[in-house]
């Protein structure tokens, strides 16, 4: 690590975890890493208890190697499937009632930046699509209409994963759950449509099968977040538990609906289009 | 029984294609020296989703 934000005290080298030693000699903060430097840093996320092939965990995984400024994110994130991670990830991160985390994202954003004036701290919500897209959507959505300075992120599974399979908003039509045994009878929530019409300055929809450009995303989104307006990524992340299929099918379910109705896609504002050229004139 | 994944030294070109594939962290490392992966099986759950994304069949479950 570069500029030795993070040290061990000399008195206690010798017992502490091996986990920990290697985020100080070859961890994620103060080095310009990203999604296509994976495998060669220790990455922030640990052991999670999240199932074999979770498109979760993965898609977590990649989030949280293209923070672009991990040492001064705080990540707020709600129940379901999606927190199960949050300990074992080397971040700040609160987790708020069922639905709120917008609301206290919008509030630990205005205290930080009056905290903190002269930093730059990003807030990241990290939600699954129960908290984000059904019960919190009020919350959610009154935060992209209040212009806050935060990024969403949805890891959307299209279940309630976490409580046995229940439908969700983020559901297929039709599809046949666990606890939903007569098929869903209304159609997905297009959100990135809302997201867009409700104010929020680049949304995108992510397909985890294009690494590269979901960490291309994840960073210009939470740059964006800093300085223009909200934004909001919708990630797909399969469920082998409740959708049944095998752990090692999760990448196929992943290119199937690439091809159909879920591949990667932008809606990008004339003023992110702006910041977008601005970014790609610095590097 | 326990299945967790191998790496075939000789098939593996290192294009890092099971990296961005895998849901658990720091399992599959990339070793810059000899430019191929390098798998941690103490944190492998063994799910397989490498070894359908390698398109060198270098990786095999066992």
């Amino acid at each position: 690590m570069k500029d030795g934000k993070l040290k061990i005290v000399p008195v206690f080298e010798d017992i502490m975890p091996q986990e920990y030693i290697d985020l100080v000699n070859n961890g994620l903060f103060g080095e310009d890493y990203g999604v296509e430097d994976l495998g060669s840093f220790k990455e922030l996320l640990e052991e999670h208890p999240l199932c074999a092939g979770c498109g979760l965990a993965l898609a977590k995984r990649l989030i949280a190697a293209s923070f672009p400024n991990p040492e001064d994110t705080i990540v707020v994130g709600t129940t379901g499937c999606s927190s199960l991670s949050f300990t074992q990830m080397a971040l700040h991160n609160i987790h708020s009632i069922f639905g709120n985390q917008n609301a206290v994202a919008s509030g630990l954003k205005r205290a930080l930046k009056i905290r903190f004036p002269e930093k730059t701290k990003d807030v990241v919500v990290i939600g699954g699509d129960g908290g984000l897209g059904d019960i919190g959507l009020g919350m959610v959505m009154h935060s992209w209409f209040r212009g806050e300075n935060f990024a969403t992120i949805m890891l959307d599974n299209e279940a309630y994963a976490n409580t046995g399979g229940q439908e969700s908003g983020m559901s297929t039509l039709g599809k046949v759950l666990n606890m939903a045994p007569t098929g869903k009878k209304f159609p997905k929530l297009s959100l990135p449509q809302i997201a867009y019409e409700s104010g929020c300055v680049y949304t995108a929809l992510v397909n985890p099968a294009d690494a590269k450009k979901l960490g291309k995303i994840v960073k210009n989104a939470i740059l964006m977040a800093r300085e223009l307006g909200p934004t909001y990524v919708q990630i797909y992340c399969p469920c082998p538990t409740n959708f049944k299929f095998k752990p090692e099918e999760t990448l196929d379910k992943l290119k199937e609906r690439r091809k159909t109705d879920y591949k990667t896609q932008e809606f990008i504002s004339p003023e992110a289009k702006q910041f977008i050229e601005r970014l790609e004139g610095e590097k | 029984m326990y299945f967790v994944v191998k790496v075939d030294k000789e098939k593996c070109t290192g294009c890092k294609i099971c990296i961005y594939a895998c849901p658990e962290p720091n399992v599959i490392t990339f070793l810059k020296d000899d430019k191929k992966v390098k798998i941690n099986g103490m944190k492998c759950k063994g799910c397989g989703l490498c070894v359908s994304a390698c398109p060198f069949k270098a990786l095999e479950l066992k």
